[in-house]
């Protein structure tokens, strides 16, 4: 145990325990969503019959459980690393997990019971027309399970926020913004882990506020359609909602990189001016990027949707940009002995950085005009969420599980998911530059080509997630104080 | 200290005599009359603390108690329908000047303090967007609210309350943001240090 656990742990719950048990959490959710996923992609191959109406049950549910689990690992991964260097509460820690079993019960249950099907993103007011597929309870049962799933991640970053402060003395000195703007020396600037997880809070508690209005607003008119809402306003604050946190996903996991290639390299991850001033920027840009999700909407001002597309350009970039330096420097020449742990980080920031290139060219309007709705969308998220995010979220899974756990089958694993998760994204982008629409649960037959080819990459990188889980909950029967 | 004690019946009683002009505007009524009530409930604590009995304090846990009244207090107190009903009743006015100080500011000036900093922060991101949301709502609403109030009215009432939360929102940011003390100042830096060393000491 350090001194700062020592000091920062007031709960009686063991603080690795927790871990463990958002990562096997994570890791079965992640399986059975992959399963759906798999579902949706044998359907559109038409190796399978699935009802119209059941796909859109399953995407739904594919969709937000996905981005659900995704945070979930994203906090597992910060809080694990953050605690080293401020006090956290385990207890809210613990709280979060059981208000996301929760929230996801009641996901679930309006899915497969209800038959939501208006997609993880609820936009207004689709879950009150549903058509007579699902009933006001449905959709109700769904965006409460969100109110309550966001509950416990604003409790959690508002926890981890509060420890930044009490040691940092505010979240602009977590964020190094000093440090940034060259006002204080480098070292004496925050630990990486310290400024991705002030920035997460900042986003994430923005972000969940704002939808939790919208949701609010659309559990009302659920019940008394007689109260509408401007749709584009409801449009705009689940996207700013959905944006910020799917992103955010991403900015927690790489801490994963931060901490765990240092180990294998024996090299320190180096903190400079350019990388304080790197999270400054992202932090500033993923509040605002949102429009990008609106740029087919007419009704809205321009000028805030040519500020969206220029910010989408850059704002991802820094962060990318020093993760991506910052490792490839920290593994060049060090001497590393690649395992599965380290291989799958270094794939998280390599997908992430190869995603952004085809997410980048959707944000430029005249891009989106011809690419919006069609399957490239899912093509370049699936490559930074599956081949970098989960990348990331599965590293840290193995290097939890400790090189005692049988490894002979880990590698392949890793091969399995890089190969197989390739050959998917590419066949979603395929697809999608030869403008096949997305959210189509009946596809024509000249598009089975790319379909057919995305279920054999998904089946494979199915099988290698499923080595690297199940290898990780085998490992969950060593003792706690054994794991790293 | 008698006279600061005798700030509490006199606001009162003013907001009481200002009672017509600040009910006449839904805004005034919604942004101004309401808190001041709270307010002077809150300056009520204060100078109730030293008396509070110990069961009391104690059996107010982490404040939780103390807040949810006033959660229920002012939400009720939100609601259109008994804006309306103030109006008309004068009773109902006077139970209005009488919970808000008493149900409202009272607990709220007793248990805040109590209130561990995560349940603070929890309360305030959750009121402030709230007050925004009401906000947005006054200001889409295609139809009145309250009788008593006109639909330019009730648009200006949303206004003042989305202007109350920006300010709020911006204030709370800037605090949380900047830290206390500011994290340039030379004990700040000390503080970050030490805890440095802690960690490289453990390690
Ligand atoms: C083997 C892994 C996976 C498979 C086979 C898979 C498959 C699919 C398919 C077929 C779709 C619908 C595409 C369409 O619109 O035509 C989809 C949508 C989606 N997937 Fe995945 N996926 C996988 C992994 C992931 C991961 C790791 C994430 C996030 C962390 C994710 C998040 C989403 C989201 C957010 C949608 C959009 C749903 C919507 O349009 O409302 N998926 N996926
Ligand atoms: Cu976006």
């Amino acid at each position: 145990m350090t001194g700062i656990e020592a000091v920062g742990s007031r709960s009686r719950i063991n603080a690795t325990a927790a871990v463990r048990a958002y990562l096997a959490t994570c890791g079965i959710v992640l399986l059975l969503m992959m399963l759906l996923g798999l579902t949706m992609r044998l359907a559109q191959a038409q190796w399978i019959d699935v009802e119209p109406n059941l796909f859109y049950v399953v995407m739904t549910m594919h969709g937000a459980g996905m981005v659900g689990i995704a945070g979930l690992g994203g906090a597992a991964v910060m809080w694990h690393f953050v605690r080293r260097y401020v006090p956290v509460s385990t207890a809210i820690f613990v709280a979060n997990l059981v208000f996301f079993l929760i929230g996801a019960a009641l996901i679930l249950g309006a899915g497969f019971i209800g038959g939501f099907a208006g997609a993880w993103t609820f936009l207004y007011p689709l879950p009150g027309h549903s058509g007579g597929l699902w009933s006001a309870n449905g959709a109700a049962a769904y965006m409460a399970g969100l109110l309550v799933i966001g509950v416990g991640f604003l409790l959690l970053h508002l926890d981890i926020a509060r420890g930044i402060i009490s040691i940092y003395g505010g979240l602009g000195a977590g964020l190094g913004v000093k440090q940034a703007f060259g006002f204080a020396p480098e070292k004496d600037g925050p630990p990486p882990a310290v400024a991705a997880a002030t920035m997460a809070a900042i986003s994430n508690v923005i972000g969940i506020v704002v939808g939790a209005v919208v949701l609010i607003l659309s559990l009302v008119n659920l019940y008394a359609p007689s109260f509408t809402f401007n749709t584009l306003a409801a449009k705009n604050l689940i996207y700013y909602f959905g944006h910020t946190f799917i992103n955010v996903t991403i900015y927690m996991a790489v801490i994963a990189v931060y901490e765990i290639l240092p180990v294998y390299t024996h090299r320190a991850w180096k903190t400079n001016r350019v990388f304080y001033l790197a999270w400054v920027l992202s932090t500033l840009m993923v509040l605002t990027v949102y429009p990008h999700h609106l740029l087919m909407d007419f009704a809205m001002p321009t000028s805030i949707l040519v500020a969206g597309q220029i910010i989408s350009w850059l704002s991802g970039l820094p962060v990318l940009l020093v993760t991506a330096f910052g490792a490839l420097t920290n593994v060049y020449r060090s001497g590393l002995k690649w395992d599965a742990a380290a291989g799958l980080v270094f794939m998280g920031v390599a997908g992430w950085a190869i995603g952004i290139i085809p997410a980048v060219a959707d944000g430029t309007i005249p891009v989106n005009s011809v690419m919006h709705n069609t399957q490239w969308v899912p093509g370049h998220f699936h490559t930074y969420l599956l081949l970098g995010m989960m990348a990331m979220m599965l590293g840290f899974m193995t290097y939890l599980a400790g090189p005692k756990s049988p490894s002979h089958l880990a590698p392949a694993g890793v091969w399995l998911y890089l190969i197989g998760g390739t050959t998917f994204v590419l066949a979603f982008l395929a697809a999608g530059s030869a403008s096949v629409p997305r959210r189509y649960a009946v596809h024509l037959p000249a598009w089975l080509a790319y379909d057919r080819a995305g279920s054999i990459g998904a089946s494979l990188a199915v099988a290698g997630a499923l080595i690297l889980i199940v290898r990780f909950l085998v490992s969950l029967r060593s003792p706690i104080d054994a794991t790293p | 200290m008698n006279t600061t004690r005798a700030l509490v019946p006199v606001a009162w009683g003013m907001l009481w005599i200002a009672r017509a002009p600040l009910e006449h505007e839904m805004a005034l009524h919604m942004a101004v009359q309401l808190p001041l009530l709270i307010g002077v409930g809150y300056m009520l604590a204060t100078f109730l603390r030293p008396y509070e009995p110990r069961w009391f304090a104690e059996s107010d846990w982490l404040g939780i108690p103390g807040l949810l009244l006033v959660v229920f207090a002012t939400s009720f107190w939100m609601l259109p329908r008994m804006l309306d009903l103030a109006l008309s009743e004068p009773w109902i006015d006077s139970a209005k000047f009488a919970s808000l100080p008493l149900l409202a500011g009272l607990p709220l000036g007793s248990s805040w303090p109590r209130m561990p900093g995560l349940g603070r922060a929890f309360l305030w991101a959750n009121f402030i967007p709230k007050l925004g949301a009401i906000g947005g709502l006054y200001l889409a609403a295609p139809t009145r609210l309250c009788a008593y109030y006109r639909l330019d009215q009730q648009a200006a009432a949303g206004i003042a309350l989305i202007a109350v939360a920006i300010v709020l929102g911006t204030c709370w940011s800037v605090i949380v943001f900047v830290g206390s003390p500011p994290f340039w100042s030379r004990a700040g830096i000390r503080r970050q240090r030490a805890r440095h060393e802690i960690l490289e000491a453990g390690e």
